[in-house]
């Protein structure tokens, strides 16, 4: 398989081509045409039918390439600029004349949707003050050592003492700190595997 | 494909007869390669799937090339799984223009060729003589 010389220099022919199509076909046509030629699928050379773009804006007849996309569905490049494209990642152009309605013999499946995503929000309230919009939350979990300074210093802080041992206060509060033990134990195992 | 009658320096093709799926294509060895002054006619049939697939060329003047076997037959990227939908006439003669000037010696169909492309001056010798050849035995 030859490859690099002459693919290389065939794709500069083609970029020039783009460039130059305009002043090639004015002797076709006139100057109406000239002007379309911006908007023609760039495979079927006629003005794009259910026009779609491709992530690296080259436009395409939906029918035309999806054709394309089908005839090697496991090398899906763009066929201007061999960049990855793929079927969702199109993006319809919706012109003004456009009737959104399509034959039922057709075989290709619906162009797909166009994105909306929400319009964003500038200027106005601005979160709280934490920069523009990066307003962050963390949630943790209190180190080791700040767990002995918050018992260390709350020493008799108005708790009761605890109860004498034999009575059944004492046995339920024993019992009541066992099942924290091991409601802590099942945390931090959890925390472990998590 | 009209665009093929467009002024392009070395490359011409039209359609062969009536039926539009088979083209003949002529293309001048570029000057300053070893096909310099040399014309060779190939032969251009596109597929009913057509731009989606690529058509099949081959060269009808005998070409003493690394990438191209003694049946005429092209090795050429771009002619099999690199094909575009974008290529066209124009575009496949120009690839094939420079494919002479720059062959792929890595993988050639025609290892003699290949091995003669060190020796530029022996290579160009060769080349003309296998095309003075064919040229002879074409007018008798």
């Amino acid at each position: 398989m030859a490859s690099k010389g002459p693919t290389t220099s065939a794709s500069t022919k083609n970029s020039s081509t783009g460039g130059t199509s305009g002043s090639s076909s004015s002797n076709g046509a006139g100057d109406n045409a000239n002007q379309d030629n911006t908007f023609e699928c760039n495979i079927c050379l006629d003005t794009a039918k259910d026009a779609v773009i491709s992530l690296c804006g080259h436009l395409f007849c939906w029918p035309c390439l999806h054709q394309w996309l089908e005839t090697r569905p496991n090398r899906q490049v763009c066929p201007v600029c061999k960049a990855g494209i793929s079927r969702d990642k199109v993006i319809p152009l919706y012109g003004r004349g456009s009737t959104g309605q399509q034959d039922p013999r057709e075989k290709t499946p619906p162009r797909p949707q166009g994105q909306r995503p929400e319009p964003e929000n500038r200027g106005g309230f601005q979160g709280f003050g934490f920069g523009d919009g990066g307003f962050q939350m963390s949630f943790g979990i209190g180190a080791f050592p700040f767990g002995i300074f918050a018992t260390a210093f709350n020493i008799n802080d108005g708790r009761p003492p605890p109860a004498v041992p034999g009575t059944p206060q004492y046995v339920d509060e024993q019992f009541l700190s066992r099942l924290f033990l091991f409601v802590a134990l099942v945390i931090m195992f959890w925390l472990l595997i998590a | 494909m009209a665009l093929m009658m467009s002024g392009d320096k070395g490359i011409s093709a039209f359609p062969e007869s009536d039926n539009l799926f088979k083209w003949i294509g002529t293309i001048d060895g570029a000057t300053g390669t070893a096909y310099e002054e040399l014309r060779y006619k190939l032969s251009l049939e596109f597929p009913s799937g057509y731009p989606y697939t690529a058509p099949t060329v081959r060269f009808l003047t005998p070409c003493y090339h690394p990438n191209v076997d003694t049946q005429g037959n092209i090795c050429l990227d771009i002619l099999k799984d690199k094909w575009s939908a974008l290529y066209d006439v124009r575009t496949i003669l120009l690839s094939i223009q420079s494919l002479l000037a720059e062959p792929n010696i890595e993988s050639p169909l025609n290892t003699h060729a290949a091995e003669l492309w060190k020796n530029q001056t022996a290579y160009k010798k060769y080349v003309r003589e296998t095309y003075a050849k064919q040229a002879k035995s074409q007018e008798t």
